[in-house]
């Protein structure tokens, strides 16, 4: 992975101290609270419902165990024992006291951590696959790219104070697994005419208030011009996005404005300045990064494992658990491991310290000191030898960790919702228990097989639920919980938003209805057929009517 | 009637204005007002900025929460709703 030179080094010690005096003056009442706002939010600084928050940037989700271990400190040390990943794939404390915070940055920063753009109107997080330098379907490793993008664009002058946050995703196969159409700037690897890489570019994406799905804005962009047209882009909304309302200052809206041939032509007058400029990415410059995530020292394995096979054999749960949560890997003898953050009754993405510390130790000792933050909110270990996966399943089990529920029903992505966030209209955490423990049968599970269930608290969409397979939104209705249901959203390369079913229903009614759906795909899917391959070739009226077949049957 | 309540700075727990223009954590022993005296304890609350972040008023019907915002006032006088279920874990 990356490790930091002295210009990152001092770039972030010298935030914290930055910070750190922003801090006091605060306390010493030398800044009002709107003075102070911009600055916290600029250190990821929140101030939610029951306390302040802070979200910690994971630059594209990856992490070695000496950073974890740093986490798990700081929720031991600092908050309430646990931290909660998110979509963004970045770390949130719920509970951490203002005064700490200088503290907590300073504890990030010995492990070159930091808290930069991960609030405010600016560049965030860069993600990208999950599997990236894993998957044995990816054109190359997607995460020197992203490490490209986040040098470049971390604290960029131009792009400091823009209309909105904006949001950039990266993957390198033709599998999505990294969202990157509900994505301001959503990035596909690909190979250039030249043999070179490129990059497909898609642009206009998001969810929230008004969500779209990203429109292809160019096919092939070399790699060595990446950056000037990512300029060119933001350049491009910058100049012409709207600030005049918060609802309409998002990309989204100004390329479904303009219409994507007449943004294109913008964005390119732009780009023909600046590719000419030396806005470049240097070749032996991304050769010093590349060096960076060069693939670990893999052993030469045998495809086959005995002991991987074995365990198969004499375990039906370790079956379970690599039927569902070990993927493939490029390397033979190698597979990355899922491990899920959804246990029954759980809170979607929470985790405690003791069990970073074990993930941190698991890491080391199984996956090359590597472990990776999921956008579905699970932890991924990249490279264990399917030899180790029975041993390293059981120690997942004994530390809460082992549930082997990867991308099924009860993988349900979720925001905090009311119990936390105070922009949120309704809760999101007990509504997912309700349905993880209706839906808690593992061989009813797997007959179901993947559906993606995202649900959010507000119309900002933090739970991804337009495109979750099935969403859950939840509103207020004159002071009221309520929960309005979509199906057929899809996040992947047949990126889609789902179709809202009908009128909201009340939280006890969510999970029923949600398992009615359920039920009836059962009876009428293909042999074979996905969920959401069953809701793209029915539409949603068999869904529809399943979910509200309580009121059917009571009229 | 009507309590004032805002978030803490130092740790940004929720506090409330009680009696005498204390600060009180817990909802019960927050300071009702009624009319004019609502205004006026909002503003004098909001002059003590090194403890009080963003007053506001909240409507309640003895001291339950019972405006718009009546469960998102209570779970915030309460805590999360959901707060321990990850304790499960360490202690089965």
């Amino acid at each position: 992975m990356y490790r930091y030179d002295e210009f990152d080094a001092a770039l972030v010690r010298e935030r914290v101290e930055e910070f750190r005096d922003q801090v006091e003056r605060r306390a010493s009442g030398a800044l009002t609270e709107d003075e102070f706002k911009p600055l916290r939010l600029m250190n990821g600084v929140y101030l939610q419902l029951h306390a302040y928050m802070l979200r910690v940037a994971v630059p594209y989700g990856v992490m070695n165990g000496g950073q974890m271990r740093k986490l798990a400190h700081i929720a031991r040390t600092y908050d309430k024992g646990y931290g909660h990943f998110t979509t963004r794939c970045n770390i949130q404390y719920n509970w951490p006291a203002l005064t700490d915070l200088p503290a907590i940055l300073s504890d990030l920063a010995e492990v070159e951590m930091h808290a930069i753009q991960t609030s405010g109107n600016c560049i965030r997080n860069t993600t990208t696959d999950v599997f990236a330098g894993a998957a044995d379907d990816e054109v190359e490793d997607p995460r020197p790219w992203c490490e490209v993008i986040r040098q470049w664009s971390t604290i960029h002058p131009e792009f400091s104070f823009l209309p909105r946050k904006f949001k950039i995703a990266v993957v390198a196969s033709q599998k999505d697994r990294a969202a990157i159409r509900t994505h301001d700037v959503g990035l596909q690897i690909v190979k250039g005419a030249d043999g070179g890489t490129a990059f497909r570019v898609f642009v206009g994406g998001g969810q929230g208030r008004l969500p779209h799905i990203g429109q292809e804005i160019a096919p092939a962009v070399p790699g060595h011009e990446l950056l000037a047209y990512l300029t060119a882009i933001i350049r491009a909304w910058n100049l012409l996005g709207r600030r005049d309302n918060i609802h309409k200052a998002r990309i989204k809206i100004l390329v479904a404005s303009l219409g994507i041939d007449a943004f294109r032509e913008e964005v390119d007058r732009h780009f023909a300045t600046l590719r000419q400029e030396a806005l470049q990415v240097p070749a032996e410059e991304l050769a010093r990064i590349q060096a960076y995530f060069a693939a670990p020292a893999f052993a030469d394995l045998p495809r086959q494992s005995a002991a991987f096979d074995r365990a198969v054999l004499a375990d039906p749960d370790f079956a379970r658990f690599s039927r569902n949560n070990v993927r493939r890997h490029k390397q033979v003898g190698y597979a990355s491991v899922i491990i899920s953050l959804k246990p029954l009754d759980g809170v979607p993405g929470d985790i405690t310290d003791a069990q970073m510390e074990v993930v941190a130790d698991l890491a080391e000792r199984y996956s090359f000191d590597e472990v990776r933050a999921a956008y579905e909110q699970n932890l991924v270990l990249p490279h264990v030898r399917l030899d180790d996966t029975p041993a390293l399943w059981r120690e997942l089990l004994a530390t809460g960790l082992g549930t082997p529920n990867a991308d099924l029903v009860t993988d349900i992505i979720a925001c905090p919702g009311l119990d936390y966030c105070s922009l949120a209209n309704a809760r999101s955490i007990p509504v997912a228990q309700a349905l993880s423990k209706r839906l808690a049968d593992l061989d009813w599970q797997e007959k179901v097989g993947p559906v993606r269930i995202n649900m959010s608290g507000c119309i900002n969409a933090c739970g991804h639920h337009h495109v979750g397979h099935i969403g859950v939104l939840g509103v207020d209705r004159k002071g009221e919980e309520y929960y309005q249901i979509t199906v057929g959203g899809s996040p992947d390369e047949q990126a889609a938003l789902g179709e809202i079913v009908g009128r909201s229903l009340p939280a006890d009614e969510v999970a029923p209805a949600i398992q009615r759906a359920l039920d009836r795909y059962l009876e009428v899917r293909i042999e074979g057929e996905r969920f959401i391959d069953t809701v793209r070739r029915l539409g949603a009226d068999p869904f529809r009517d399943a979910i509200y077949a309580h009121e059917f049957a009571n009229a | 009637m009507k309590l004032i309540t805002a978030n803490r700075l130092s740790d940004g727990r929720v506090i409330y204005v009680g009696e005498d223009a204390s600060v009180v954590e817990d909802i019960a022993s927050a300071a009702l007002f009624d009319g004019d005296a609502a205004d006026a304890a909002l503003i004098a609350a909001a002059s003590r900025p090194a403890t009080f972040v963003n007053p506001y008023l909240v409507e309640v019907t003895g001291h339950t929460p019972s405006g718009r915002d009546r469960l998102k006032e209570t779970i915030r006088s309460a805590g999360p709703t959901v707060g321990n279920s990850l304790r499960h874990h360490e202690t089965a």
